[in-house]
């Protein structure tokens, strides 16, 4: 093993502490510093503080985040979100491994240059499948596509990397319009960064007069890169996918340049542009989408924007604008007009509910952590989001940090903490950014701190990074995570509420609900409560992916049927394919078949057909989706997540996967679906936390509904032609002999011949779908 | 403050204020079980057999860390919450690597403890070595001249060599025993007043006296030939089982006790009728019979023989019971031995009144074949000499030193603790299927380096008790849960070993887990 510089511990160690709930930090640190975890390092750590080896130790190896072997110069982490799953993640993988020539256990290649990794969730669905390197995103890969991606990275690294997209101004004050990039993190990976530097230098270069605003997420995530002009006075334009050498010819349509020299000047440079790349002016217009375009207006009318509020047009970290917009308006009311009894009086009567997934009513929540006798209490947000298939945690932490901790400081407030977290994963680089970010701002503005206002009620913030355990999203869990352990739940009760950070009250709130508080003081109770059904009322955020047509981040009232999310807002299965189900809530959630798609977003309705609310992941399932391999494939996260503690999750979801990778191999018994159901049903009973009991939901959901493809299995065909071993690929006599299919099989299971009809080596096909997706005349069929 | 008042299983009681479900409980004799609780550490909630049903809801509790509140109404004793608790047990084998016997045991008809009985040779204790070995087999010395040894077919030296010879160390222990001047006579149980006729005096016959003499039943055998043996004197070559060996082990069941009637043939000088009028109860044992016999007795014919219960030998006729060649001709007298040994217990349990159920099969969890690599870890505890004799059934039996040396290449792959080991005991006691989640097992894996303690990953269930055990008493290194999920394991931190890790508790951990994960390498020595 390479020496180290144990110094630099020491130097860590000081900089972020020494007592047990700095364990992750320091972990987290030291890894940055040599991107794993020395052995040495990980020692001289327990020398020199009150951290045990076993505590370490324990830690260490419980997040996935946590590497304990040197790694190759770059990590590639190839998502397994559940849109990315159904997409073709794991024949992108395939290709990876294949490409680098990974063999075994070996996830870093001969010239130590990139390191392989699963990861549970980039958060991108709708890129799915995604793929990151370093900090780079690709998304919509195929298995014959990641040479071209790897060898597009290497070319970034040696121009110096993506650059980091600077702070814009939005001072609208004597400019003849806006400008308006979106940056959330689905954008940025789809090319609005290098679409935001083609800006600036356009501004610049046309001495242009306008302000230049990033924004938050705008949801459209099937549009991006979006830009939106809003001349000073007219009609705003908004353009979908648009390119940084469109960039040029949008904002020249919109705005004059500062002189005619200037102008001369840039049409003399943008002819040769334009010679150059061969681009006219006229392809502009087929990505503009006009407001009223129907599309468009179908995706977004359908929508109530609450927790979205001022969605694509607030600067994220804009404090500023914020307050203009209403920002803090429902705190000041909070500290100085209501009671924090009547504050949990409007939360009840708004009937506001957990959004985390459980639904637990959220003025009762806090009116117990409220009635507790204690100097300390806590606060905590719960940004834990892992569920695969869900990104509307990142991207309201990302676009409306603001609304979340505005929503904290009048929680706490109400409670009686003086002290809270916001927990976050560490795959949200861009959110931890922005939030602390907007933590400093607001210190600054005397929103956080010792006497917020000037009411005298004090508030510390901070944040907490998570280190890649899913568990971590159940609250006794998160907890523990926070003192530093391992991310292991314990039985409730007592609730946190009674006992929870460090054995005080604590009141642990989901991100979304935090952001749902102002709006609801702001616009009183009742017309929260106006919207959505008699008992779940308000509107839901949900990550819309998989097979729709268009999808996005969304946010719509409750009480919204299935059918209309996929069918209105997502605009119907793409590619022509028939609408089969949707899952809902991931992991612990359940798949919705078609004919019940007009059961409508409420906690108890998806709850009776045997899904939950969740988190709000929707991913849309259409006819060449398998429903075994969707429920094996959820149980393949939450076995790979569990914390291990209790038998039935730790041992039990294991010999469910077990029993489902036999059936999905052709190799089932005739007993395996009723053991399988009995296991789930006791696995459900008897797990010790939320992970274990609701895990699972996916089997025994899609064992009721589609018990028939169960059944197929049996027989050894898998009808949607998903599973691997019980499918073959061949040719059929559509076969032009192009050979494209050929040259671009990665195993050569396709000998090239020259307009003949081409066969496929079954022993060599390796089922990556690289020949079906590339032929020309659609001659690869799949039985 | 107020004493909550809680239901279990319809008994009602009044607990402290923080008392847990198993507590209270415990309080009013209802024993819930578990694995991962010790009263002196907080709960570790991992085994969840100690789940119980609360107020009716679907979720089960762990009884170890619910605190009762007021107006608790819960349910132990239910078969839904046996099923979970099975269930939980079948979960926890389907991970574990390791047996409860020995193969040999196992496969040994009468179930003999081998194993124990090879290291009591090793160990120069005789006297303990015929006792472990007439537990099970009351003609030792005479099966350790005949039979075929089921027993070496499983042992896994064999995969390593060749099989440790154990017929011929049994018959060791035999001779050794026979050549004292007070040969070994099991402990009597005092006299029951109870009488059972034994009909036959071979092997089977000859077995049966010898347990229901144990149990304080007094035997009768009758016999047809002027001299007891059966076909042990009559069908097995003379030099193979001389005959002064036979008659030294059946001297022994008479000094037991047994009354002989030789000379006498049921049916003719005596009936059946008449025994059961002068017995309790009657023990066919006359070894392989004709139909027509049979049917002249008056019992029932099934395929092969005297029809008789699989696990209790009773006949249809109640206090009839038959074992041995009788019920079904077989070449290997130790199946008779084994048969009537069952059969003496079912008899005993009969004459008690008891429910007649035989013997318990105790719960045994078998790994199968060794895998690449598993081998060379048992090799650790044993000699690495060659099989000391390839000849089984020679005229001589083996020497001191042979015997010495043949017991030391044993492998010593059977359970450290047998009868302490709570997953087998609440196995046992759930009925729990060893095979009911059967996957593809984990790698079996020893780790030696502490001088007193051996560790096996593959029978921890990971339930954090030697964690705590470590942490509390200020174990510098101590233990720590490696990973995550299915993969999580129990192990010293920083790749230090177990002897490093343990410096302080590690008889205390031995003792608190639950399993046999941590072990004294010699139990017998750490006593």
């Amino acid at each position: 093993m390479a020496e180290i510089d144990v110094r630099h511990v020491d130097e860590i160690v000081g900089r972020i502490g020494c007592d047990d709930a700095a364990v992750i930090a320091i972990l987290q640190a030291i890894q940055d510093k040599w991107r794993y975890l020395p052995k040495a390092a990980l020692e001289r750590v327990c020398e020199i503080t009150d951290i045990t080896p076993a505590a370490l130790t324990g830690v260490s190896t419980f997040y996935s985040q946590f590497r304990h072997r040197p790694v190759g110069r770059h990590i590639i982490s190839v998502c397994h979100g559940t849109a990315c799953h159904v997409k073709g993640a794991d024949q992108v993988t395939d290709a990876l491994r294949r490409h680098l020539g990974l063999s075994g256990d070996n996830d870093t290649d001969a010239k130590g240059l990139f390191t392989l990794q699963k990861v549970a969730c980039l958060g991108c669905c709708t890129l799915a499948p995604a793929v990151q390197i370093e900090e780079v995103t690709y998304g919509h890969l195929t298995a014959a596509g990641v040479g071209r991606m790897l060898d597009d990275f290497l070319e970034l690294q040696k121009r110096g990397g993506l650059k980091k997209s600077a702070d814009a101004t939005s001072q609208l004050e004597g400019k003849d319009g806006e400008i308006r990039i979106g940056l959330g993190s689905c954008c940025i990976s789809r090319g609005s960064g290098k679409v935001y530097e083609a800006i600036t230098q356009t501004l610049k270069q046309c001495g242009i007069n306008a302000a230049l605003k990033r924004v938050g997420c705008v949801g459209m995530c099937h549009q991006t890169p979006l830009l939106e002009i809003v001349p000073a006075a007219g009609r705003a334009h908004l353009y979908a996918q648009v390119e940084a050498d469109d960039v040029r010819g949008i904002i020249e349509k919109h705005f004059k340049a500062d002189n005619w020299t200037r102008k001369i000047g840039n049409r003399i440079s943008r002819t040769v542009d334009k010679v150059l790349t061969d681009r006219h002016w006229e392809g502009i217009s087929r990505y503009s989408i006009d407001v009223r375009d129907e599309p468009v207006a179908a995706f977004l009318d359908k929508q109530k924007h609450l927790a979205t509020e001022h969605y694509g047009n607030l600067d994220p970290t804009d404090l500023d604008e914020y307050l203009r917009q209403g920002g803090t308006k429902a705190l000041r009311r909070c500290l100085k007009e209501l009671s924090g009894q009547e504050v949990i009086e409007q939360m009840k009567a708004a009937n506001l509910r957990g959004r985390g997934g459980a639904g637990f009513p959220t003025g009762l929540k806090w009116e117990s952590v409220r009635q507790q006798q204690s100097q300390e209490k806590f606060v905590i947000c719960n940004g834990d989001e892992g569920d695969p298939g869900a990104f509307m945690d990142r991207m309201l932490l990302e676009s409306f940090p603001y609304r979340v901790i505005e929503g904290m400081i009048i929680a706490a407030a109400t409670v009686g903490a003086r002290k809270g977290y916001l927990y976050i994963r560490a795959e949200y680089p861009l959110a931890v950014r922005r939030v602390t970010e907007a933590l400093k701002k607001c210190a600054e503005r005397g929103l956080l701190g010792d006497d917020i206002l000037g009411s005298g009620f004090g508030l510390q913030l901070e944040i907490m990074q998570g280190a890649g355990a899913f568990v971590c999203g159940e609250e006794s869990a998160l907890i523990a995570s926070i003192e530093g352990r391992r991310g292991m739940p314990r039985l409730r009760p007592p609730y946190p509420a009674e006992q929870g950070l460090w054995k005080k009250p604590t009141l642990v709130n989901n991100v979304e609900t935090y952001s749902l508080v102002p709006w609801i003081l702001r616009n009183g109770a009742e017309a929260f409560a106006g919207l959505g059904t008699g008992s779940s009322t308000g509107t839901k955020v949900f990550a819309l992916a998989g097979k729709v047509a268009r999808g996005g981040l969304i946010e719509v009232e409750m009480g919204i049927t299935l059918r209309q999310i996929v069918e209105e807002i997502g605009g119907g299965i793409g590619g022509g394919r028939r609408f089969k189900a949707v899952q809902v809530g991931g992991p612990s959630g359940g798949c919705v078949p078609a004919h019940l798609a007009d059961v409508s977003v409420d906690y108890e309705a998806l709850q009776q057909v045997g899904a939950i609310m969740g988190s709000g992941g929707l991913v849309v399932l259409d006819d060449t989706d398998c429903m075994v391999d969707i429920a094996r494939y959820f149980l393949e996260f939450t076995q790979d997540q569990s914390c291990g503690k209790c038998t039935f999750c730790r041992v039990g979801t294991r010999r469910m996967l077990d029993i489902l990778e036999r059936i999905c191999t052709g190799l089932g018994k005739k007993d395996d679906l009723e053991q399988l159901e009995q296991l789930a049903v006791m696995v459900k009973k008897g797990s010790l936390c939320q992970l274990g009991g609701t895990a699972p939901n996916p089997v025994l959901s899609t064992l009721k509904y589609f018990r028939e493809e169960y059944e197929a299995h049996l027989e050894k065909r898998c009808p949607a032609g998903k599973c691997r071993a019980l499918i073959t690929y061949s040719i059929t006599d559509d076969c032009i002999g192009c050979t494209l299919c050929a040259r671009s099989c990665p195993t050569g299971a396709i000998t090239m011949r020259p307009y003949e009809k081409h066969e496929i080596d079954d022993e060599k096909c390796v089922r990556c779908g690289t020949c079906k997706s590339i032929c020309p005349v659609d001659a690869v069929k799949v039985e | 403050m107020k004493m909550p008042k809680v239901t279990i299983d319809n008994q009602q009681t009044e607990v402290p204020q923080g008392t847990t479900i198993l507590e209270a409980a415990r309080e009013i004799g209802i024993t819930i079980p578990t694995l991962c609780y010790l009263p002196e550490l907080s709960a570790n909630t991992s085994c969840m057999v100690c789940v119980v049903k609360v107020n009716g809801r679907e979720r089960l509790l762990p009884a170890c860390a619910t605190v009762v509140v007021d107006g608790m109404v819960i349910e132990s004793e239910t078969e839904e919450i046996h099923q979970a608790r099975r269930t939980a047990l079948e979960l926890l084998l389907s991970d574990h690597v390791g047996d409860c016997e020995g193969p040999c045991q196992s496969l040994c008809p009468a179930g003999m403890n081998i194993p124990l009985m090879i290291r009591q040779i090793a160990a120069g204790e005789l006297a303990e070595a015929i006792k472990t070995v007439k537990a099970d087999i009351a003609l030792p010395a005479v099966l350790g001249r005949i039979c075929p040894g089921p027993c070496e077919k499983g042992c896994r030296r064999g995969q390593q060599d060749d099989a440790v010879a154990i017929c011929l160390l049994k018959r060791y222990a035999a001779d050794v025993d026979l050549a004292r001047a007070e040969s070994y006579l099991p402990a009597q149980a005092a006299d029951t007043d109870k009488r059972v006729a034994i009909v036959g005096a071979g092997p089977a016959g000859l077995a049966g006296a010898w347990h229901l003499l144990q149990n304080g039943i007094r035997c009768t055998i009758f016999d047809d030939h002027d001299k007891a043996g059966g076909a042990l004197r009559s069908a097995i070559p003379i030099e193979q089982l001389p005959h002064e060996v036979l008659d030294a082990e059946i001297e022994l069941i008479h000094k037991l006790g047994a009354d002989f009637q030789l000379n006498t043939r049921i049916g003719e000088n005596i009936s059946l009728e008449d025994l059961r009028k002068n017995y309790q109860a009657v023990l066919i044992a006359t070894g392989s019979a004709k139909k027509e016999d049979v049917e002249k007795l008056g019992l029932t014919w099934a395929s092969k023989g005297v029809a008789a219960a699989k696990k209790t030998y009773q006949t249809p006729i109640a206090n009839v019971f038959a074992a041995g060649g009788v019920i079904a001709p077989s070449k290997m007298a130790i199946r008779s031995l084994a048969q009537a040994k069952a059969a003496s217990a079912a008899i005993s349990q009969f004459l008690a009144g008891e429910e007649i159920v035989g013997e318990t099969a105790a719960f045994s969890i078998h790994m199968g074949r060794m895998k690449n690599g598993e081998i060379e870890q048992f090799m650790v505890h044993a000699n690495d000499s060659p099989r000391q004799s390839q000849v089984i059934h020679q005229a001589e039996g083996f020497s001191d030193e042979q015997a010495v040396a043949e017991a030391g290449r044993c492998l010593r792959c059977d359970c450290r603790k047998p009868v302490s080991c709570k997953l087998r005991i609440y196995s046992q006691q759930f009925q729990a299927r060893a095979n009911q989640f059967k996957e593809q097992r984990r790698l079996f894996e020893q780790q030696l380096q502490h001088r007193e303690i051996i560790y096996e990953p593959g029978k921890c269930i990971d339930c954090g008790i030697c964690i705590q055990v470590a942490a509390q008493a200020g174990e510098e290194l101590g233990l720590s849960f490696i990973g995550r999920g299915f993969d999580v394991r129990v192990a010293v931190p920083f790749d230090k070993s177990l002897e490093k890790g343990l410096s302080k508790v590690g008889h205390e951990c031995v003792k608190a887990c639950p399993t046999a994960a941590l072990a004294f390498k010699d139990e017998a020595a750490a006593r």
